[in-house]
């Protein structure tokens, strides 16, 4: 018995948007204010990690197409190496800033994963357009992490790191046409075909 | 306004739902996947997700011997139906493929049985069995497998305690190639096969149906070994990331028990006279060989360039740790050789025989060179005498064990020879 798709997306979006908030939190108060509380520093690290664990079920129960399973296996990968380069830095670990080029290049395959796994255009039909939208957006968002590497202590580039997984979980809240809070809410939509 | 307009039209195209999205899935099937039927299906009916449209030769059906003729399919919005002709008892292939609405061909296979079992798809009509591709990523999956389990083996039974920084650093460095290579090779061999199953160019494969894979045995333990070996991956994250090697233990047990996933899937498991001994002495041989050439490698990787002060400590305890390994893998061989090739003839007149035969070949030159470290070397090493010549000999008996695996994969994707069917019990005959 496997939950419908869109429900899935949702619980990664709400995984996103916690670890978007996290960061906006960080970026408004100013990471020295944020991290009084020792674990508050591996909180988004750990949620990103989390994320790339639980993305596995995903990549192996949902199996009705080769490109998904491998996409969904690349997300999985990539949010593990980007969560745990981070968890990496925060414990010292790892010292060079320019580790935080793992985060950016976790945006970048992931961005590449998801418009490669979409072949049709921008206005074929929604999931074409939440495709190519989340891949750009994750590829411009790339900007972020890459500019945190020689700009640690940017407000403006940590408020647009954090801003990229919200704009990330909303799209994914966005997905399929059966969300009840998105979900034929005009009759131009047709009956509901699921 | 213009500015505002692409804002609109990207606001409408995420909020409003519209009828379909992404490439059709199929929902369900009847007959469904290796079902046994007790008589002839008048018709196949597919249900997916969205409406689909036929393709010239959507559905086609096979028995053992070929095509069962020219099926006619219809689509009806979500469905799909094909009439089928009369079927004799026996096993079908049935290959499909339908237009999606993104106008992707959306393709798949699966198995039923009239008055028969029918096959996993895997040995569906049309495929072609394990391919040398699937030899070579057979034998990577056993040497990352050998990696994981050897190199957890050897720093928490071996080297016990804590570490040089940088022995440390690349003993994790190491492992961790290992387990990430085996859930990556683990999911290129699942692919393979389903190629396989599947009969589809590599562009149409991207839109091929996987369940029937991931139902069959092959699939459930691809399913089970992803995660087991995903979960060892943050386990051996985390005993990095904290300096615990307490979280390496469960990553070790978890390491070992997923590894049974190959004994549960493999000819210890399904062909004829297999039962859970077969199973459990796959396993131990298995389980025994990796930390055996595991621990061989972080001998020379990690112990020899980068400890020189812990080599004799470490060599003597691994020479125990190898000897226990060999009685074990030896003990498992030659029951399962027995088992599966109960005619001595069977070693050079079967295929699987002679592949048997090299591999034992390889084994007695790895068991030879083990043998010299064991009676030359290790009162060498007591005594404090070891020269830098033992790295490149335990580099050696490494390649020879690694050489082993791959043998070891070919025999893995080999038929056994048939077992004799057992005799009938003896009619007795029962007076009153």
């Amino acid at each position: 018995m496997q939950p419908p798709p869109e429900h899935v997306h949702w619980l990664f979006a709400t995984g996103f948007l916690m670890l978007g908030l996290c960061l906006v939190a960080e970026a408004v108060v100013g990471t020295a204010v944020w991290r009084k509380r020792t674990w508050r520093a591996y909180l988004w690290p750990g949620i990103a990690f989390g994320l790339g664990v639980f993305m596995w079920p995903v990549m192996v129960f949902f199996t009705s197409s080769t490109l998904h399973m491998l996409a969904h296996g690349i997300w999985a990968q990539v949010l593990m190496l980007g969560g745990a380069t981070e968890l990496a830095l925060v414990r010292g670990k790892l010292q060079s800033s320019w580790w935080r080029l793992g985060m950016a290049s976790a945006f970048v395959v992931s961005g590449a994963a998801l418009l490669v796994h979409e072949q049709n255009a921008w206005l074929f039909q929604r999931s074409s357009f939440l495709h190519h939208l989340l891949g750009w957006t994750l590829l411009i968002g790339a900007v972020f992490p890459l500019a945190r590497c020689v700009r640690p202590r940017s407000q403006a580039v940590a408020a647009g790191f954090a801003l990229t997984f919200v704009a990330i979980a909303v799209m994914l809240y966005c997905d399929r046409d059966v969300a009840t809070v998105f979900g034929h809410i005009s009759p131009l939509a047709g009956t509901p075909h699921r | 306004m213009k500015r505002l307009l692409p804002i609109a039209i990207a606001v409408v195209a995420l909020v409003f739902p519209a009828p379909v999205f992404a490439h059709a899935t199929m929902e369900k099937v009847s007959p469904g996947f290796r079902e046994r039927v007790p008589s002839s299906p008048r018709k196949l009916v597919f249900r997916f997700d969205q409406h689909v449209q036929v393709v010239p030769g959507s559905v086609r059906v096979f028995s053992s011997r070929g095509s069962v003729g020219s099926i006619k399919a219809r689509s009806e919005g979500r469905f799909m139906k094909a009439s089928l002709p009369r079927l004799e008892t026996g096993a079908y292939t049935v290959r499909w493929h339908v237009l999606s609405s993104d106008g992707h061909v959306v393709s798949g296979v699966f198995t039923f049985g009239v008055r028969a079992a029918a096959p996993p798809p895997t040995e569906a009509f049309g495929a072609s069995g394990p391919t040398r591709t699937e030899h070579v990523v057979r034998w990577l999956y056993f040497l990352s497998l050998a990696l994981v389990i050897g190199g957890l083996a050897f720093r928490l039974i071996v080297l016990r305690g804590p570490l040089a920084a940088r022995a440390e650093k690349r003993f994790f460095v190491v492992t961790g190639i290992g387990v990430v290579a085996t859930i990556d090779v683990g999911i290129a061999a699942f692919i393979l096969r389903a190629e396989d199953a599947l009969q589809l160019p590599f562009s149409r494969l991207l839109y091929g149906d996987l369940s029937p894979i991931a139902h069959s045995r092959f699939g459930t333990v691809f399913i089970a070994m992803t995660l087991g070996f995903a979960l060892v991956a943050a386990l051996l994250f985390l005993a990095w990331l904290t300096d615990r090697a307490l979280f390496l233990w469960p990553a070790f047990l978890l390491a070992l028990a997923f590894a049974s996933g190959l004994s549960l899937s493999g000819h210890s498991a399904v062909d004829a006279g297999s039962s859970w001994k077969s199973q459990v002495a796959d396993w131990a041989h298995l389980s025994a060989a990796c930390i055996w050439i595991g621990g061989l490698v972080q001998l020379a990787v990690v112990v020899w360039p980068l400890m020189p002060e812990g080599r004799r400590t470490a060599f003597l305890a691994f020479s125990r740790l190898a000897t226990v390994c060999v009685g074990i893998l030896l003990l498992a061989g030659v029951y399962l050789s027995i088992l599966r090739l109960p005619q001595l003839n069977d070693l050079w007149t079967t295929g699987y025989g002679q592949v048997l035969l090299v591999k034992i070949g390889l084994v007695s030159l790895a068991l030879a060179w083990g043998g010299v470290h064991k009676v030359l070397v290790v009162p060498a090493v007591a005594r404090g005498e070891a020269g830098g010549r033992l790295q490149r000999s335990l580099v050696g008996e490494s390649m020879v064990g690694m050489a082993v695996l791959l043998v070891a994969a070919v025999l893995v994707d080999t038929n056994p020879p048939a077992q004799p069917a057992p005799q009938p019990p003896a009619a007795t005959s029962v007076t009153p």
